[in-house]
């Protein structure tokens, strides 16, 4: 396999961004792949927006800004996988779409470069079915907000081959991540986990036991906890949630993953957390919180 | 006998070549952008142009093999062949408690530096990679490590141990080691020199300060106390380094700011120091030249820095009971007269007495900026770390 100097990030939705710039961030010449010019470009600009973030919080200078900048470039021409030495999936969560991307990639990418998805629940076995080197199909799941949290699932499929992960473990420590490896099932451990604790909040909140702010302060104080599950779910897209519910309880069956009635009814709403700035919390145009203190109940 | 000494960043080679007959410079340069297609070698030959070389440089194997084709090319050789660089000194930053001088690299001295890597881990593995590259390139040669930190290991356990419970040294080392130790080393050498007086009678205090800063109080030759600890933070405001603070700032902006580790790392080490202070610039020329054009925060930055820097040498002149001799070296050091008088000025009490026509000379000479009757002697030597490592290669090689 060649040295890798360029990935291409496929999808500029939120984790898209991170992801990009992430590898950006860590020296990587990187091209973020979306499928209108309106969307590649707001996904250039949450970048920036993210950076001056970081920068106004002392954690990068302004030459580390620049020097990200210069290294991310942002389309809508598919042809630029013809480049790419990586490949990172992350476009909506539906198995059709993923497959009809993966199709367009084998197509595209040199024999050699591998395939990666940032899928949470899909079957990367079944997304790999769609290309002729599911051998080199992998599964990285990243977890929100990626430029800060140096975790990476990464999941094998079926047929995902041993140098596959070698290659992929190998190029974790240029990224500054941190890995475990997961065997493909629905949620993997992050997702499984952290969306069943989600719900039920929204249970424990429907059925009135505590207030939104208070549960959420339970969870940060009592368990250290940076941001409670509401506020979690309203930082992950509140949709996004929904989706995951809904693709547990459909592969498990098991009535645990039901998702709750009100998750529903706020998604119905159009009320999908940060994106909107408004879910169980309101945030402004940065996606901080403005109503710190008195909170919906 | 060609002596190659090199610097390995993570991404660069800094290399010089000298002639130890005489101790030329035969050619120096560095390597930029290694890693990509679009590296930059600058290749320079006393009295001859720079030369500019940009390709494709993947990793510092290729990067070296590029600086020895360059050696030896026809029109910018300094060397016929490979097999006339006779040993190559490493610049290694840290040794951490193995080494308390240079050594000629065998295995154990790799392992060792391995070891070290989590005490420095931006310096350490880009030194190894350097290491493996010369090693593989120039198999021939006698490899020799030169270490930041072993000049200092002479200091007494009361100065090198932090207040902290003993557990965390016997379990992790954290303790004071030091750096720019190859540069208080050759300036104090150089010192006793100047001053035709032996090493062992004199008791200096040195100030290296560039972007990074220390300073080091040397008594008989030895380090025996040092103004960087565990880390190069620690010790004076530099250039974008806060130095020393009260380490409970640090839980406590964390709360406040909201910030992970990584971030309040950063805003140690690359906000903080004269640039935090005067929201400028961390380059010492920039803020003193807002200060001069009547702005309040460079003035204060710079106030600040002065004070520090003057606190410290005092320290240091209590810890040896004394002082012979002040020297000032790199960058700022070297260059920044302003610096030097403001510091001197508040430093009367002790017999330092600056003479202020030779302090506000520029050159590039070793010189005396003291007063005739000054009782302590005042110098401007300027630093080079690469003749060091080049002449403690030069060393060891010839006791080979």
């Amino acid at each position: 396999m060649a040295d890798i100097q360029h990935i291409v990030v496929i999808g500029g939705g939120t984790m898209g961004q991170g992801i990009a710039e992430l590898t950006a961030s860590k020296g990587f010449q990187t091209t973020l792949l979306e499928k209108s010019n309106e969307l590649a470009q707001q996904a250039y600009h949450h970048i920036e927006v993210s950076l001056d973030k970081k920068l106004s919080k002392w954690g990068i200078t302004p030459a580390e800004k620049k020097s990200t900048l210069s290294r991310l470039e942002v389309t809508i021409d598919r042809e630029i996988l013809r480049q790419a030495d990586f490949v990172i999936e992350s476009v909506y969560e539906d198995l059709e779409t993923k497959k009809e991307v993966f199709d367009t990639c084998d197509q595209l990418c040199r024999p050699d470069v591998i395939l990666a998805s940032n899928t949470s629940t899909l079957s990367l076995t079944e997304i790999a079915a769609a290309t002729r080197r599911p051998d080199k199909v992998i599964g990285l799941h990243f977890v929100h907000p990626v430029p800060k949290i140096p975790l990476v699932e990464v999941v094998r499929g079926l047929k995902t081959s041993q140098q596959t992960v070698d290659a992929v473990v190998n190029l974790l420590p240029q990224l500054e991540l941190e890995g475990i490896e997961v065997y493909e099932s629905p949620g993997f451990v992050t997702t499984r986990l952290i969306v069943l604790l989600i719900n039920e909040a929204l249970y424990t909140l429907m059925e009135g036991v505590a207030s939104a702010e208070d549960i959420d302060r339970a969870m940060k104080i009592g368990y250290q906890f940076k941001a409670g599950p509401l506020e979690m779910a309203d930082r992950f897209g509140l949709d996004s949630v929904l989706a995951a519910m809904e693709r547990l309880f459909r592969e498990f069956g098991d009535s645990k993953y039901r998702p709750a009635p009100l998750l529903k009814k706020m998604v119905r709403a159009g009320h999908l957390g940060v994106k909107t700035g408004e879910g169980f919390f309101r945030y402004d145009e940065d996606g901080d919180r403005i109503d710190q203190e008195e909170g919906r109940s | 006998m060609k002596i190659l000494v090199i610097n390995c960043g993570s991404s660069s080679i800094k290399y010089q070549l000298f002639d130890m007959e005489d101790e030329s410079v035969l050619a120096s340069g560095l390597v930029e952008k290694i890693g990509s297609d679009s590296a930059i070698i600058k290749h320079q030959v006393p009295d001859k142009d720079e030369k500019v070389v940009t390709g494709e440089i993947l990793d510092h194997r290729a990067g070296l093999n590029r600086v020895l084709a360059l050696l030896m090319s026809k029109e910018d050789g300094v060397i016929q062949s490979a097999e006339e660089v006779k040993a190559v000194g490493h610049r290694v930053v840290h040794g951490g408690e193995y080494f308390s001088g240079s050594v000629i690299i065998t295995s154990e001295v790799r392992q060792a530096i391995r070891k070290t890597i989590d005490l420095a881990p931006l310096h350490n593995p880009p030194n190894l990679l350097g290491i493996d590259a010369a090693q593989n390139q120039l198999p021939h040669a006698v490899h020799v490590a030169v270490f930041d930190t072993a000049f200092h290991q002479t200091m007494p356990e009361y100065a090198y141990m932090y207040p902290l419970p003993r557990v965390l040294y016997y379990k992790h080392k954290i303790r004071r080691y030091g750096f720019h130790g190859t540069s208080h080393k050759y300036v104090s050498l150089r010192a006793a020199d100047f001053l035709q007086r032996p090493l062992e009678e004199l008791k200096i205090v040195s100030c290296h300060i560039g972007n990074g800063a220390s300073i080091t109080a040397i008594q008989n030759g030895k380090s025996v106390d040092t103004s960087m600890g565990m880390t190069p933070l620690e010790g004076l405001m530099m250039g974008t380094r806060c130095g020393d603070i009260d380490p409970a700032i640090v839980p406590y902006v964390i709360a406040k700011e909201e910030l992970t580790l990584a971030e309040v790392k950063s805003m140690m080490n690359k906000h903080s120091g004269l640039l935090g202070v005067s929201g400028l610039s961390g380059d010492m020329r920039e803020v003193t030249e807002a200060m001069f054009n009547g702005d309040t925060a460079a003035k204060l930055a710079i106030d600040m820095y002065v004070y520090r820097l003057k606190k410290m040498i005092g320290a240091y002149i209590a810890a040896m009971n004394g002082i012979d001799v002040l020297v000032f070296t790199a960058g700022v050091g070297e260059n920044a007269s302003l610096i030097r008088q403001r510091v001197c000025e508040g430093l009367t009490f002790f017999g330092i007495e600056l003479d202020k026509e030779k302090n506000a000379e520029r050159s590039k000479e070793e010189r005396r900026i003291s007063r005739e009757d000054s009782k302590v002697e005042v110098l401007v030597i300027p630093t080079n770390e690469e003749l060091m490592i080049a002449r403690e290669t030069k060393a060891l090689v010839e006791s080979f």
